[in-house]
C-alpha cells in the first residue's frame, strides 16, 4: 500500500534540481527514482513493523536558520582545521579542506557541485553501490537527496588524517535525505568518518533516509566510520554499501548512540579477488530505541575475506535486532568469513535478537563461522572486579565499556572518538 | 595501621543446596602465614570464596570478623576495601578492560576519593612490580586475563596483591599449573609481602609450595572442617606419608564433603 503523496512533495524534485542547477541526467534520475518511490510498497520486515510509521518529509528550505546543536558544536570546535564538511538540516554550510590535501588532488565537496565539476564520474558512480530502486527508502533518497557529500582520493594518494562529514539536524529539519559518495582510486588509502547528530524533539513523524556509497578501486584501503545519534520521532533508514575491487580493503566501524527508530544495512560487496572487509558495529540502546541492523558481506571474489563483529548494549525498553549475514556466492573460491554478535541486556524490559545468517553457494570456501549470544553481564566478571574493591556500579560500567571501547577506538579521528566516549560515559553513568 | 585480626567461627557454607564447609574455626593475625591443605573436594576453595563473598556461596551459620567488624555483612567490594584479598584459582577474563586500568581503579577504590594515586606514580609502581614478577611490560595494557596462560593469570593475581597491599591475603591454589620457575617467582612475590601488618591464608593441595613459602601454621581440611593443625612439620609429614595416614589416624574413610551426608 502506498500513502497518498501531496502535490507539494511531488514538486520537491523540480525544486531541488532548479535550486542546484543540476544537469539533465541527474534530473531525469531523480524523477525516475521518485516514480519508484511512489509505486513501491512499504516492505514488510520480519522484526520491524513499518505499518504505523508515517512517511512525511519536506519542504526543504534552501538555507537553515538553526544553530548547530550544542554537543556537535563541541565536536566542531575540536576538529579545528582538519578536513571536514558540515551539513546542517540538509544544507552544506561549510567545506574545509587543508591546502596539503588539495595539493595532492583530494576532492572533498558537496555532491551537487561535484555533479557539475566531475559529471562523468559522478554520473557513472552515483547509484553504483546503492541502486536507485533498491527499496522504497533508497528510491526516496535517490529522488530527494540534498546536502550530499562527494569525496575522491586520487590514485596512489595515502592520507594520514581522516576526513570528517558532520551532519546535524535541529528540530527544524523536515526529514533528512543525506547522501555520501566516496571514491577511492587504485592504491589510495584514507579514513572517512560520518557523524549524524540530531537534537531536539522532531515536530512530526518524518522519514529520514541516508545513503552512503563507497567505491574502493583496485588495492584501495578505506576505513569508514559512521556514528549516528538518531533521536526518537522520525523513522530512520540507512543504506551504506561498499563495492570492493581487486585487493581492496574496507573497514566499517559504526555505532548508534541515540534513542531513535532505525532500520538499516551496512554491507560490503567483495567483488574483487583478494578483497577484504571488516564490519564492526555497536548499538547502545536506551529509552524506546528501536534498531534493526543488518551487517552483510557479499563474497564474489576469490580469496576474499571478511569479519563481522556486532555488539549491543540494551537498557530500559530498547529493542534491537542485530543481523549478520554472509553470502558466499558461487565462484568465491577460498573465501573466508567470521561473525561474532554479542548483545548485553541490562534491563529485563529490553528486547534483543542476534540473528546470524550464512548463505553458502560455493563448495570451496576456507572458513565460515559464526557465534551469537544474547545475555546478561557475566556475574563472575562483576564479582572479580568487586573482589578488588571496585563498587558494583563501576564494575558494571567497566565491563560494558570494555566491550564498546575496542570499537570506539577503531573509529577514525581522535575528535570523534573523544566525542563518542563522552556521550557514552555520560549515558553509562545515568 | 594496626596488625589485622581475622576470626572465623563455626563457619558453614552451602553451595547449590549442598553444605560444603561444616563448622570451620580459624584465627589469623598479622605476620602469620597459615596454610590450609587437604585432598580435593574437602571444601578448601569454598572456604576462600565464601570469605570473599562469591554470590554462589551462601553462609548459613557462623561468624567472620576482621578487627571485630562483621565481614559477612559486607558486600564483596567492601570486604576488599576492608583489606581482604583473594588470589583466585580461576580468575575471570574481562575483555576490553586493560590490566593497568583495572588495577588503578581498584587501587583508587581502596584508597578512597581525594586520595587517588597520581597516574605517573602508579605506572612506575606497576612496571616495577611487574619486573619483579618477571612479567612483560605489555601485560599492563593487555585486557584483563584475556588470553593469559594459566601461569600468567597466577602471576597477575600476585601482581594485584602486591599493588593493593591487602591486610589479609588468601591464595587459592596459587601453585596449581605452575612450573618450578614460575612457582619460585610467585613465592618470592608472596615472601616480599610478608609483614606484621599482613596475614596470609594459603590454600594448597601440595606441600611443594610450602617449601618456598614457609608457613607458621598448617591446617588439614577434610569433610568441610579443619581436622588437624600443626606447624610446618605437619606439611612435611603429609608429604612423606600421604593423606591416607592422617585419614587412618582420624578414622575417616571418605575425606570428601558429602560422603557422610
Amino acid at each position: 500500500m502506498t500513502e497518498p503523496i501531496t502535490n507539494v512533495n511531488a514538486n520537491l524534485v523540480e525544486e531541488l534540481t532548479a535550486r542546484h542547477g543540476e544537469p539533465d541526467w541527474l534530473k531525469a534520475r531523480r524523477q525516475q527514482a521518485w516514480r519508484s518511490f511512489e509505486t513501491m510498497p512499504v516492505p514488510r520486515l520480519e522484526k520491524t513493523d513499518l505499518r504505523g510509521r508515517a512517511w512525511d518529509f519536506g519542504p526543504f528550505p534552501a538555507a537553515t536558520g538553526a544553530a548547530v546543536p550544542q554537543p556537535l558544536a563541541q565536536l566542531e570546535a575540536a576538529l579545528g582545521d582538519q578536513a571536514a564538511v558540515f551539513i546542517q538540516d540538509g544544507t552544506v554550510t561549510r567545506v574545509q579542506v587543508p591546502e596539503a590535501l588539495r595539493a595532492r588532488g583530494v576532492v572533498v565537496m558537496d555532491l551537487h557541485s561535484a555533479a557539475k565539476t566531475e559529471p562523468e564520474r559522478v554520473q557513472q558512480l552515483l547509484g553504483r553501490a546503492v541502486a536507485d530502486d533498491e527499496n522504497r527508502w533508497s528510491a526516496l533518497n535517490a529522488a530527494l537527496w540534498h546536502g550530499g557529500v562527494y569525496v575522491r582520493i586520487p590514485r596512489g594518494v595515502q592520507l594520514e588524517d581522516p576526513i570528517h562529514i558532520i551532519h546535524s539536524e535541529s528540530e527544524q529539519a523536515r526529514g533528512g535525505m543525506p547522501r555520501v559518495l566516496i571514491v577511492a582510486e587504485p592504491l589510495s588509502r584514507a579514513e572517512v568518518v560520518e557523524v549524524y547528530g540530531e537534537t531536539g524533539q522532531a515536530a512530526g513523524s518524518y522519514v529520514h533516509s541516508a545513503v552512503t556509497e563507497v567505491i574502493a578501486e583496485d588495492g584501495a584501503q578505506l576505513r569508514i566510520g559512521v556514528v549516528t545519534q538518531y533521536r526518537k520521532g522520525p523513522t530512520h533508514f540507512f543504506t551504506r554499501r561498499a563495492v570492493l575491487a581487486k585487493d581492496a580493503s574496507v573497514d566499517w566501524v559504526f555505532g548508534d548512540i541515540g534513542d531513535g527508530f532505525s532500520v538499516g544495512l551496512v554491507e560490503s560487496r567483495l567483488d574483487g579477488d583478494g578483497s577484504r572487509s571488516v564490519a564492526q558495529g555497536f548499538g547502545f540502546g536506551y529509552g524506546r530505541q528501536h534498531l534493526d541492523l543488518t551487517a552483510s558481506m557479499q563474497h564474489r571474489g576469490r580469496f576474499s575475506e571478511s569479519d563481522i563483529r556486532l555488539f549491543g548494549v540494551l537498557r530500559q525498553r530498547a529493542n534491537s535486532v542485530f543481523r549478520s549475514s554472509t553470502h558466499m556466492h558461487r565462484g568465491a573460491v577460498a573465501a573466508g568469513s567470521e561473525q561474532h554478535d554479542r548483545v548485553l541486556m541490562l534491563d529485563a524490559t529490553a528486547r534483543a535478537d542476534a540473528i546470524p545468517m550464512l548463505l553458502i553457494d560455493e563448495n570451496d570456501v576456507s572458513r565460515c563461522a559464526h557465534a551469537a549470544s544474547v545475555g546478561k553481564i557475566d556475574p563472575t566478571q562483576v564479582y572479580y572486579l568487586m573482589s578488588r574493591g571496585i563498587p558494583e556500579k563501576t564494575a558494571v560500567q567497566m565491563i560494558i565499556w570494555g566491550y564498546l571501547q575496542p570499537i570506539v577506538d577503531a573509529l577514525p579521528s581522535q575528535a570523534v572518538r573523544d566525542w563518542v566516549t563522552q556521550v557514552l560515559e555520560r549515558k553509562l553513568a545515568e | 595501621m594496626a596488625a589485622p585480626h581475622l576470626v572465623i567461627e563455626d563457619l558453614h557454607v552451602v553451595v547449590e543446596g549442598k553444605e560444603i564447609v561444616r563448622g570451620l574455626n580459624l584465627e589469623i593475625r598479622g605476620g602469620e602465614i597459615h596454610a590450609v591443605m587437604g585432598p580435593n573436594g574437602t571444601g578448601k576453595s569454598t572456604l576462600a570464596s565464601a570469605l570473599m563473598g562469591h554470590p554462589k556461596y551462601e553462609v548459613t551459620q557462623g561468624r567472620v570478623t576482621l578487627d571485630g567488624q562483621d565481614v559477612l555483612a559486607m558486600s564483596v567490594d567492601e570486604r576488599a576495601r576492608a583489606g581482604l584479598f583473594l588470589a583466585m584459582q580461576y580468575p575471570a577474563e574481562v575483555p576490553g578492560v586493560s590490566n593497568a586500568n583495572f588495577i588503578r581503579t581498584a587501587l583508587n577504590s581502596i584508597r578512597g576519593e581525594g586520595n587517588e594515586i597520581p597516574v605517573m606514580k602508579f605506572h612506575r609502581m606497576l612496571q616495577e612490580k611487574m619486573r619483579q614478577l618477571n612479567m612483560d611490560p605489555s601485560f599492563a595494557e593487555r585486557y584483563l586475563n584475556e588470553g593469559f596462560s594459566g601461569g600468567e593469570k597466577k602471576r597477575n593475581e600476585i601482581l594485584q596483591m602486591s599493588m593493593l597491599e591487602p591486610r589479609i591475603a588468601i591464595l587459592d591454589e596459587i601453585d596449581s599449573g605452575l612450573d618450578i620457575d614460575a612457582l619460585r617467582i610467585v613465592a618470592d612475590g608472596v615472601n616480599s609481602l610478608r609483614s606484621p601488618e599482613r596475614g596470609f591464608l594459603i590454600i594448597t593441595h601440595y606441600q611443594r609450595l610450602l617449601q618456598y613459602i614457609v608457613p607458621d601454621y598448617v591446617h588439614v581440611m577434610m569433610q568441610g572442617r579443619i581436622v588437624k593443625s600443626g606447624d610446618k612439620t605437619l606439611a612435611e609429614e603429609l608429604e612423606a606419608k600421604g593423606y591416607d595416614w592422617l585419614k587412618k589416624e582420624l578414622g575417616i574413610e571418605d575425606e570428601t564433603v558429602g560422603a557422610q551426608a
